[in-house]
């Protein structure tokens, strides 16, 4: 295992990042906390001529609330910036016990929420219980910048709509009604794993019914997705153990996992089931958590 | 227990705690010598391919590179670790026979050059069709791994102790059950790595070894050179687990490199690397039939075997007679047949490792024997402490059994366990488990044939008496044997461990020892230290004597104070004996060796499995198992060992913590997995998924009073066979929580969640 040979730039500032990557267009891969990047370096898959690291980029590193907003957090916020973050305990707890259930302490320093979305893996954590938030983002470029719902930022395998020269500068979080959120992962060890399947949820609840609600899948098809089926069928229902265990099965039937070396198409199947029934239990009863 | 020991028996700091809790300690890795180079080896991608050609011109023309090596360049001498298979070449010759078969090597003034000049060398392969199934490797018209191989059979065993046959056809109850184990890699923290260099014609070699010796003897043989010519020197090590016992191809290449250079030249490998070159635990297809009366009392046991060698031997040989030998040990009965064979595949090669063997068929035994205990209602813990072994008994393979408490282990992990309580209490979901374990407490025989002592040890005290070093050829590997070792020296001496030091594992300073494997060291490293501790001892008295005008007979040493046992208040320091003894007599020296008694019967294989003593030990598990998904939850682990004579408790509970580690590893989360052209899918850390601090449960390690009267002061082992429990645990309690037994190792989720969902269709189609 050894890197190849790169070009190395570490801009001042996120126009001088952007005029950067218009620059050498493809040639450049973005550089956060590199625990995606580097090892995909080391084992070959990839093999920039430049990297271009935004580690200077202090402004992508905040969390605050911005009224009329939401929540904004930067890109290059750490895994386990999230996790200790005040103000995202105190809103949706959901999220930093989301980055918690994350690789571990080393990679959770490095790590950022911008790479976990940008490498677009279907196994990423953060973004499932991002799109149950109704979170979106904000591209940048030269060119300018665009905002987008975060679930509409994934079409494929690992195939994202970032174009080259654009940078992931931030999400929001916008202020909402719902009730509960949670983020459940089914891993194979207490730490160190990645997920089997991840089940999202939010839900608003009123009077026992539930008014809404968005179930969203990791590691259960090729891409983040949620499971609308489900969704559409909870919408407006009086809450019981039997809806819940029925919108599982639902969920479980619009997902489109494959066999892994973590489990089979059928297992995962089934614990898309399982997890969507009791994190919609979870959020229904304890809130954001 | 009371004794008047000062220095063992007690929890000493570890003597390498310091060094290593501040970075200071140095790994193999961690060194540099002036002009080193670095090398790599190029390996196969093919898992079975003639080699058509291979060109190392444009590596050679690389800037940065200064040397690469091919089959023509190195003895084409076979090597190994079982002398009756030498099947290895330090490189290719004509054909490879798995992923990662060595094919070249290369020095380089950097490591990234080493990759790049890797690139460089072209090798023509054609690829042939490859043995990956061991299951069918015998089977007709499979392409042969190695063409002198019939069948591709490695090794083939067939024994058979009193007459099977007629006790089971008296038997009250028969069972036959087959299980299947996987493919697991020992995975210690420290890569493999080693510093070669020469003086003349000298060759002294840094390694990543748990043997000195036996490396010393395997580099020596396979260039042609005088062992006292070949310097292996062990610096601090992270872990090795049977992984690191033999010469692998980094010391002979390594050795070639520097030699062609005039460099030092170290070679490694990464962690991939290391899951390729392997040795790990074997696959094994494990078919077991018993015979019980009504009682649940064992009449006789038939086991047969297959076993995934991989591609060459390593200490293959060993592990599959190890498989059968110390099957009855643990329970008594005195018919067993044992059939083996060992088979070769176009996977990497399989060996030793921790519990060497028995840890897989002790899961089939151990879950077969539940079943059996299931059959005819009988609890679990009750057909075990029927059938335990007592001691001072003969196991039907010839292996004398001195100090036994087989029965107190079990009685006593029924006790803390709770096991009465919660066998009638636990809800479904939850589950209860047992299983007993035993080991060598080192092997009757060395790895290759000599009479040479197993152990040797010297001591020698310094001119002004403030500090005696160890001169001991053991090898701490990380279990502690420097500590233990040093304060077996102290007592023996009647000296303070804290004026100990030690050298230890360096071929050229130290005394002959086989290294730490077999989990030897605390007894036959131990003994000659004992030895070597009384003999400095019996001077120190001498000279003592003269001092104090009193009969040495009458005088004791402690804790490095001389006293009369007659007349209290007469006492002298051992320091200032010790000066004394040097200005007088010259330097304090004390010398010990330790050859273990004749041992084991006449059969073929009769070797494999003898010892001097043997260890005891039973463990309960409770789990919860999650029935919708299959996820096991570990409650609690309780472990009693009979291990004798405790030196330092709390590395025995470190030896007990990280075998339960491994074996619950093993159990249910480890695997080494194969695609389908034999490349490795998992050699990282990432899906090979050892266990982490948050998955330990809380573990409850005791130990039963026990002398073994052939050990120093009544000691036996704990390191490796406190493994041999734990996966027969394990399915023990999966069994009992969830009423389906899972067949096959490891004992996922996926795989429990099936077995309840087969049961729940089959319960739903007998309704209907
Ligand atoms: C041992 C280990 C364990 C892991 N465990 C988990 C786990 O449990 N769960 C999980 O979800 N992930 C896990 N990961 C994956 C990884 O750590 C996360 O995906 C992490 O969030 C990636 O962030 P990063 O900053 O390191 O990304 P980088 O590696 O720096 O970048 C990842 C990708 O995003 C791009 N990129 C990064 N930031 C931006 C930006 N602001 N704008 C545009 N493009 C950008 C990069 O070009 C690259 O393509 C693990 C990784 C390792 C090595």
């Amino acid at each position: 295992m050894y890197m190849p040979d790169f070009d190395y730039h570490a801009p001042q500032s996120l126009a001088e990042a952007c005029g950067l990557l218009a620059e050498l267009g493809n040639k450049a891969t973005v550089l956060a906390g590199g625990t995606d990047v580097l090892h995909k370096m080391k084992v070959g898959k990839l093999a920039p001529e430049h990297l271009v690291s935004l580690k200077n980029l202090d402004e992508l590193r905040q969390i605050r609330h911005e009224a009329g907003r939401g929540i904004v957090m930067g890109a290059l916020t750490s895994h386990n910036t999230i996790y200790t973050s005040k103000l995202l305990q105190e809103r949706y707890l959901s999220l930093p016990m989301a980055a918690h259930t994350m690789a571990s302490n080393q990679i959770c320093n490095m790590g950022t929420v911008g790479g976990n979305i940008v490498n677009g893996v279907p196994s990423a954590d953060l973004p499932p219980i991002l799109i149950a938030l109704g979170a979106s983002i904000r591209l940048v470029s030269t060119k300018g910048e665009r905002t987008m719902p975060l679930e509409d930022f994934f079409h494929g395998a690992a195939e994202t709509v970032i174009a080259p020269g654009e940078l992931l500068a931030d999400i929001t979080i916008p202020d909402q009604a719902t009730t509960g959120s949670t983020y459940m992962k089914f891993g194979l060890r207490r730490s160190g794993a990645l997920a089997v399947v991840g089940v999202a949820v939010s839900v608003r609840v009123a009077g026992g019914v539930l008014e809404d609600a968005r179930i969203v899948l990791a590691s259960a098809a090729p891409t983040v997705m949620r499971a609308k089926g489900a969704e559409d069928f909870l919408r407006g229902k009086k809450i019981s153990d039997e809806l819940l265990a029925e919108a599982g099965e639902k969920a479980a039937g619009e997902s489109r996992p494959r066999d892994s070396i973590r489990g089979s198409a059928e297992y995962r199947r089934n614990l898309v089931g399982v997890l969507t029934k009791r994190a919609l239990r979870k959020a229904i009863d304890e809130g954001h958590v | 227990m009371s004794d008047n020991h000062k220095v063992i028996g007690r929890s000493v700091p570890r003597i390498d705690g310091p060094d290593k809790v501040t970075g200071a300690a140095k790994y193999t890795g961690d060194l540099k010598f002036p002009n080193m180079l670095y090398g790599k080896i190029l390996t196969s991608p093919y898992a079975h391919a003639r080699i058509v050609s291979i060109d190392t011109s444009a590596a050679e023309a690389l800037p940065g590179v200064k040397a690469v090596i091919t089959h023509k360049d190195v003895p084409e001498l076979k090597y190994g670790l079982s002398p009756a298979r030498w099947d290895e070449n330090i490189f290719c010759i004509d054909k490879v026979r798995f992923v990662g078969d060595k094919v070249a090597a290369v020095a380089c003034v950097d490591e990234e050059t080493c990759y790049k000049a890797m690139k460089l060398i072209k090798v023509e392969y054609e690829e042939l069709p490859a043995v990956l199934d061991f299951r069918h490797a015998m089977d007709e018209g499979q392409p042969l791994v190695h063409e002198e191989y019939a069948r591709n059979i490695n090794t083939e065993i067939h024994q058979e102790f009193g007459d099977v046959e007629k006790a089971l056809a008296k038997a009250h109850h028969v069972r036959t059950d087959v299980f299947v184990g996987q493919r697991t890699y020992q995975t210690p923290i420290e890569p493999h790595s080693s510093i070669s260099m020469w003086e003349g014609d000298k060759l002294t070699i840094y390694a990543s070894t748990q043997s000195p010796h036996y490396f010393q003897y395997y580099i020596a043989r396979e260039f042609g050179m005088p062992m006292g010519d070949v310097r292996i020197i062990k610096p601090y090590l992270g872990g090795g687990f049977g992984g690191k016992l033999e010469p692998t191809g980094l010391e002979f290449a390594g050795a070639v490199l520097a030699k062609r250079t005039g460099r030092p030249v170290r070679t490694f490998y990464d962690r991939a690397e290391m899951f390729a070159h392997n040795r790990g635990r074997h696959a094994q297809y494990m078919e077991i039939t018993t015979g019980v009366d009504k009682e649940g009392k064992i009449l006789a046991a038939k086991a047969n075997f297959i076993m995934d060698g991989g591609a060459y031997t390593s200490l293959g040989i060993a592990s599959a007679y190890y498989a059968g030998a110390l099957l009855p040990m643990t329970y008594e009965f005195d018919n067993y047949k044992f059939d083996m064979f060992r088979v070769y595949t176009n996977l990497p090669a399989c060996g030793a490792q921790r519990g060497h063997g028995a840890p897989q068929p002790k899961y089939a035994f151990e879950s077969h024997l539940d079943n059996v205990a299931a059959d005819l209602g009988i609890d679990p813990m009750d057909i075990r402490l029927k059938n335990a072994r007592r001691p001072d008994t003969v196991t039907p393979n010839d292996f004398q059994v001195n100090s036994c408490k087989m029965k107190e282990c079990l009685e006593r992990a029924r006790e803390i366990s709770g096991w009465d309580e919660k066998k009638k209490n636990l809800p479904h979901g939850r589950g209860i488990g047992v299983a007993t374990g035993s080991f060598v407490t080192g092997a009757g025989y060395p790895i290759y044939r000599t009479d040479l002592p197993h152990a040797a040890a010297f001591i020698k005290v310094h001119e002004d008496g403030t500090a005696a070093t160890l001169y001991t050829g053991s090898v701490d590997i990380g279990q502690g044997s420097d500590t233990i070792l040093c304060q077996m020296a102290a007592e023996a001496m009647g000296y303070r461990y804290e004026q100990m030091k030690i050298v230890a594992a360096d071929t050229e300073i130290t005394p002959l020892d086989f290294g730490a494997y077999a989990s030897r060291q605390t007894y036959m490293s131990g003994a000659a230290v004992k030895q070597a501790g009384e003999e400095v001892k019996k001077q120190l008295l001498e000279m003592a004597a003269t001092m104090l005008s009193l009969p040495a007979d009458d005088l004791d040493c402690a804790e490095g104070l001389i006293f009369s046992k007659s007349r209290p208040g007469k006492t002298v320091t051992f320091e200032e004996v010790a000066r004394k003894h040097f200005v007088l007599k010259g330097p304090l020296l004390g010398r010990g060796a330790y050859t273990p008694p004749r041992l084991g019967g006449t059969f073929k294989g009769a070797a494999v499995g003898t010892s001097p003593a043997y260890s005891f030990g039973a463990q309960v598990g409770e789990v919860s198992i999650d029935k919708e998904t299959g996820e096991i939850t570990v409650v609690g682990i309780w472990d009693v060992h009979d291990c004798g004579k405790v030196i330092n408790p709390r590395l025995l509970h470190g030896q007990v913590h990280g075998a339960l580690y491994m074996g619950m590893g093993e159990s249910v989360w480890e695997e080494v997995l194969f695609d389908d052209k034999g490349r490795i899918k998992n050699a990282e850390l990432a899906n090979y998924r050892l266990l982490t601090a948050m998955d330990m449960p809380p573990i409850q390690s005791e130990v039963v009073d026990s002398i073994e009267p052939t050990g120093p002061w009544g000691v036996k082992e704990i390191g490796e066979g406190s493994t041999n429990p734990t996966l027969g645990m394990f399915s023990n309690a999966i069994f009992d929580a969830m009423g389906v037994r899972v067949n096959s190792l490891p004992l996922t989720y996926e795989k429990v969640w099936r077995a309840l969902k087969e049961k729940r269709e089959q319960e739903e189609a007998a309704k209907a």
